[in-house]
């Protein structure tokens, strides 16, 4: 039919109403709120809640900015290093004011142990052409004895027809540590409480080289490589060395001591699929190694089950074991010369550690999500290692640290 | 958008009005910024700088399905792939008429059916352009209006070069005058529209022609031939809920040459054809 016969005012309208009508909704570009609280909690050590709100706005043309703010606070004991002992046992708090005891066959906690942290970061992602984006942001954080801040940038280059993105990224931090009543000299005993005054310092520098591949519509590959650089200050001021005589008892407590720089390099695999009912599955592993000599590997698995209504429930299994840095003690010996460094933190030894969990959550629409998390930690050590003798090998000179942590997860558009 | 725009606002605040105004002006000179087939810092750029896939936003992809339903609705007599003509037909200094050779170099570069478009990807052939012109305007438009009526509740008129759209009656109650000029009589408006709320677009201009041997030839050119419709009106206005409907209604009008006014009153719309 000709055109000057045909009726096309209706056809008309209802195209120009779809050019225009979500045009009003696109342009409205609503705040993506995700908003968390996180309760952790172990068995007779620390207990946390952190809130977190992040958002992200949409600026039209790829550009975008997000913000987060997290609030923790932590309360409760931990583990301060120093080994049981079948006496009681007394320690100076980190003030040099008071002391508290420790009762026999008990791990020495450092029940003072309280802080907050207040941390803020701000990245703007711009796109710099159709195939690289550029990602800018910084990161304050502070706590009691402790202050941090961070610049990065992130360049994300997309090539084969989008299928591939490098990205290559930076991230620079300088921290400042103020150690309550001073930061102790390295492997002084705590009853000395020879401490030097002042701020000491820390930065860090983080190399990234990432890849992501897609390998077809529902899956897609990710490696990283990340390279860090830290410098300063690592020495945990609060932390313990146990000196014991021939008996295993502990007749002094030394303050630890660290070496002054650390280079890590780390292997991050990632591969994701999503299945045609839309569960996705997730697998991930990450190998790091530094030289201190840790090395640690993370296996990461998780699936997402859809079901009707927009519920979900995503069953989550996580596998972590490290090796012991090359300078970590159970403790010293009266009759050995004092080594350069030396940490009995626990963090640095050799363990193990599962975390296994459950998500539960509904998408009620588009980025309009509650969700609950409730997961295990379990974190195991050798307490009863060859190098013990005489009254510690009575005692657990690691302790396993057993956790709980809840999440609840609110994302709407604000 | 190469024309006086002017936005009025009825309104007893000159700082409220002055917002309202710098918002219109703002999402014109986004619209233009990121549409426009004369920078070579945009979308429409990358697109048109050969042959590659290009995926696009949200906003484009909506642009570029109403091309296409607006391709599919007059059967290819709206494209938007249809913008390199121009390198066959000046208007104004150094007008002239191309020979058909040069129009028929050009017509296997033309069709929206040669451009693959999945959203959100688009492929234009080598050789092949789009240009929103035919809508860019119109949209900013009814886009600046949107956003002004979601602002505020006063009655707010938007006119970029001519075409134009209110958010509703004054308040009180009046309509919005608003005069079309009679192409014979430039300067003059013959015919005064009140407005209560709607669009109004214009195809057609007065000095955009070329006349030889006592034919007009116009710029609103038809794709499929590479021609303008010299049997057409000098100008037609439309008046739509929309712009960008009374925009496109009054485009094909014109290429309707001699059957616009038919054509106009079958779509039921109110127009203004000047012969």
């Amino acid at each position: 039919m000709q055109l000057s016969k045909k009726k096309v005012a209706g056809l008309l309208s209802a195209a120009t109403c779809s050019l225009l009508g979500s045009a009003a909704q696109a342009d409205e570009n609503p705040w993506d709120v995700d908003s968390a609280i996180l309760y952790y909690s172990e068995t007779d050590r620390v207990m946390a809640i952190e809130p977190v709100i992040s958002a992200t706005k949409d600026l039209g043309d790829d550009a975008s900015v997000s913000m987060k703010l997290v609030l923790d606070s932590l309360t409760g004991a931990s583990a301060s290093g120093a080994v049981p002992s079948t006496m009681v046992q007394t320690f100076t708090t980190p003030s040099g004011n008071s002391s508290y005891q420790v009762n026999p066959n008990e791990t020495p906690l450092d029940d003072t142990f309280l802080d907050t942290r207040l941390s803020y970061s701000m990245n703007w992602e711009t796109p710099i052409d159709r195939n690289n984006r550029r990602n800018l942001g910084f990161n304050v954080s502070k706590e009691y004895d402790f202050f941090s801040l961070s610049g990065n940038a992130l360049w994300d280059h997309d090539s084969n027809q989008k299928n591939t993105t490098y990205s290559y990224g930076i991230n620079v931090e300088l921290d400042a540590i103020d150690p309550v009543g001073g930061a102790p000299r390295p492997l002084t005993a705590m009853l000395a409480q020879d401490k030097t005054s002042g701020t000491e310092s820390r930065d860090i520098v983080d190399l990234l080289f990432g890849v992501t591949q897609v390998i077809n519509r529902s899956s897609l590959f990710q490696v990283n490589l990340s390279l860090s650089e830290a410098s300063g200050y690592m020495t945990d001021p609060y932390k313990f060395v146990s000196v014991v005589d021939v008996t295993g008892e502990p007749t002094s407590q030394l303050f630890e001591s660290r070496p002054d720089s650390r280079s890590r390099q780390s292997l991050f695999g990632k591969y994701k699929k999503m299945f045609s009912n839309k569960d996705i599955f997730t697998i991930s592993y990450r190998y790091m190694t530094d030289d201190w000599g840790i090395d640690s590997n993370t296996f990461d698995f998780s699936y997402r089950f859809n079901m009707k209504e927009g519920y979900f429930i995503e069953p989550h299994l996580r596998l972590y074991d490290q090796s012991a840095a090359d300078f970590y003690r159970y403790f010293l010996t009266d009759s050995e010369p004092l080594p350069q460094y030396a940490s009995a933190d626990y963090r640095l030894g050799e363990m193990e550690a599962t975390t296994v969990g459950v998500k539960f959550g509904r998408e009620i629409a588009e980025q309009h999500v509650w969700s609950a998390r409730l997961e295990q930690y379990v974190q195991n050590g050798d307490g009863s290692p060859d190098v013990a003798f005489g009254q510690l090998t009575q005692q657990d000179l690691y302790p396993d640290v057993d956790a709980l942590i809840l999440q609840f997860n609110y994302s709407f558009k604000w | 958008m190469a024309s006086p725009c002017e936005v009025l606002v009825e309104c007893d605040r000159a700082a409220q009005a002055r917002e309202l105004i710098a918002i219109a002006q703002r999402e014109a000179e986004r619209i233009e910024h990121k549409f426009s087939r004369y920078r070579d810092d945009n979308i429409v750029h990358q697109i048109n700088s050969g042959g590659e896939r290009i995926s696009v936003d949200e906003e484009t992809s909506r642009l570029l399905d109403f091309a296409q339903n607006c391709y599919d609705l007059s059967d290819g007599c709206f494209d938007i792939t249809s913008g390199i003509l121009r390198h066959a037909w000046r208007f104004g200094n150094g007008a002239r008429i191309p020979g058909q050779r040069d129009i028929d170099r050009l017509l296997p570069r033309i069709g929206w059916e040669k451009v693959i478009w999945k959203k959100p990807e688009l492929t234009v052939p080598q050789g092949m352009e789009i240009d929103f012109g035919g809508i860019g305007k119109e949209y900013a438009v009814d886009s600046a209006l949107g956003l002004l009526a979601r602002e505020t509740d006063y009655s707010v008129m938007v006119n970029f070069g001519g075409d134009c759209s209110a958010s509703g009656p004054l308040a009180d109650g009046a309509p919005w005058m608003t005069g079309i000029e009679d192409p014979r009589r430039p300067g003059d408006a013959t015919a005064v529209i009140q407005l209560k709320g709607g669009a109004l677009a214009t195809s057609g201009d007065v000095f955009k022609y070329i006349e030889q041997g006592g034919v007009r030839y116009g710029h609103i050119l038809n794709p499929r031939t590479g021609w303008p419709n010299t049997e057409s009106p000098l100008s037609v206005t439309v008046a739509a809920a929309t712009c960008t409907e009374a925009g496109i209604l009054s485009t094909l009008a014109m290429l309707q040459g001699q059957d616009a006014e038919p054509f106009l009153e079958r779509q039921g719309v109110r127009y203004w054809c000047y012969r």
